[in-house]
């Protein structure tokens, strides 16, 4: 579907306004345009109920307290987990990444990570180490590998494993190509070798099923921007049970005011500071509306829409692209003839936006051997048509050829 | 009206707002009527503090519930 929109636009005489068709394939990075149903409920949270929630007893801050334990709820059982007040609100996956790694994590514990790791797992890690906190390690992916197994995957994570490995960081879905790691068989052997099981689930909340507890996730990190139709400003971390991290950041929580420490429960002893009310109110009808729609209906179209993509860009002399046999809601593809960003900003032009450079993920581009200019990735979305492909591979067709 | 006894209300003081949101949806599926309310200042020494408050008659079957759903009574429950 393309979008109309009024955008502002620099000119010789200035900044102008303008009406455009923009056909919007950056999903991977924020998905656009958004139910109605989440602009609704913003609008009606920012002119109706939009209280400090859990400061105060008022009626504005108590409803807004409801609303965002009607999220909690919403997104606990989407994910598997029978405990709302496990779901920790964050800013964003990175901040929920931050929080279970940081806060998980002890001296001198070892950790490992995947070869698809998105930045938000790799400089944290990175950090810590450098520091002298921790060290790590990072296992194999395959992704390159057509035939990889769930078996392979996981015999490489146990070779890995050290006296003091404590925790495995591992994404659900890659945000630069169309590869899932195996999440069952991999929270199973971390629960058989004691390890705690963090899973980025940035590309797959919203796309692909995910379940803590048949997983075996001890913390799943999720932004609300995503494939769960939410705003920029939520996101979270959902905890498994007993589980008690240290904190990432300190102050108001609403509740036992007069200490000088957190508090000992989640959510409120990791969710210091005011929380952004409209972005979960948005988020909780983001929540239902992909309960309405069915997890099979969004993946079955975004799996259609990217093997048409696939069949058009394997039919362009000058494309290449990453990991061609595996299938999910993210393309990429580089070309010889023309950088990445070239591309990128040709497509631009003609009112397309995809995502180029290095997707702020080094790891996984290491992993798939991407060209020293970065690549292309195309990642259409639950609102994007047949007709929005078919519009990219012309526009590709004109640049390339 | 006014020969019906007064209905005496308590209230369990539990560790957050979000763990009285959770009291609440446990106390309503075993349909006992509560209230999300903050406490008293009396209620805590430690600050603010929230907690449901429910008829005193059912104060037994508030603690059954509450505890089958895991969630720690940290104050509260006298006659108001």
């Amino acid at each position: 579907m393309s979008v109309r929109f009024c955008a502002m636009r620099a000119s010789a005489s200035g900044a102008e306004w303008e009406d455009a068709d923009v056909i919007y394939l950056d999903n991977a990075a924020t998905s656009f345009p958004k139910p109605p149903r989440v602009q609704e409920e913003q609008n009606r949270c920012m002119r109706l109920y939009c209280g400090n929630p859990g400061r105060g007893s008022h009626r504005l801050a108590m409803q807004a307290a409801e609303k965002i334990f009607e999220c909690r709820g919403e997104l606990a059982s989407l994910f598997g987990s029978r405990h709302p007040e496990n779901v920790v609100f964050t800013m964003n996956a990175t901040m929920a990444l931050n929080t279970a790694i940081k806060g998980l994590l002890q001296q001198g514990d070892h950790v490992l990570i995947s070869d698809l790791e998105h930045n938000a797992v790799w400089r944290p890690v990175c950090r810590l180490a450098r520091e002298g906190r921790i060290t790590y390690d990072v296992f194999p992916s395959y992704a390159l590998f057509p035939d990889r197994t769930p078996e392979q995957i996981c015999r490489g994570i146990e070779a890995r494993v050290r006296p003091n490995t404590r925790m495995l960081v591992c994404t659900h879905a890659s945000n630069i190509c169309p590869v899932t790691m195996p999440l069952r068989e991999i929270g199973e052997l971390c629960r058989r070798l004691g390890l705690l099981f963090v899973v980025d689930a940035s590309q797959s909340a919203g796309h692909i099923p995910v379940d803590m507890e048949e997983m075996r996730i001890d913390a799943l990190c999720a932004p609300g921007h995503k494939g769960l139709f939410g705003v920029q400003g939520s996101g979270f971390v959902l905890l498994g049970e007993d589980l008690y991290a240290d904190t990432l950041l300190e102050g108001g929580s609403g509740v036992n005011s007069l200490d000088e420490a957190m508090p000992d429960e989640a959510p409120e002893r990791y969710e210091a500071g005011t929380l952004p009310t409209p972005a979960i109110a948005g988020l909780c009808e983001g929540v239902r509306a992909i309960k309405e729609i069915g997890l099979d209906a969004i993946a079955e179209r975004e799996h259609m829409l990217c093997g048409q993509l696939l069949e058009r860009l394997s039919s362009l002399r000058g494309i290449q692209i990453s990991v061609p046999h595996a299938r999910g809601p993210v393309v990429l593809f580089h070309s010889p003839r023309l950088p990445a960003d070239r591309i990128g900003a040709e497509l631009d032009r003609r009112g397309i936006c995809v995502r180029t450079g290095f997707h702020c993920a080094a790891l996984a581009h290491r992993t798939l051997r991407s060209p020293a200019d970065g690549a292309v990735r195309v990642s259409p979305g639950y609102y994007n048509t047949k007709a929005d492909i078919d519009a990219l591979w012309r526009a590709l067709r004109e640049i390339l050829e | 009206m006014g020969n019906e006894p007064e209905r005496k209300s308590c209230m369990a003081v539990v560790g957050s707002l979000t763990q009285a949101m959770k009291a609440q949806s446990a106390l309503t599926a075993a349909a006992i009527f509560s209230r999300v309310e903050k406490a008293e200042s009396s209620a805590t020494r430690r600050g603010c503090a929230y907690g449901v408050s429910f008829p005193c008659a059912q104060e037994a079957n508030v603690r059954e519930v509450l505890r089958n759903a895991g969630i720690r009574i940290r104050g509260g429950m006298g006659g108001r």
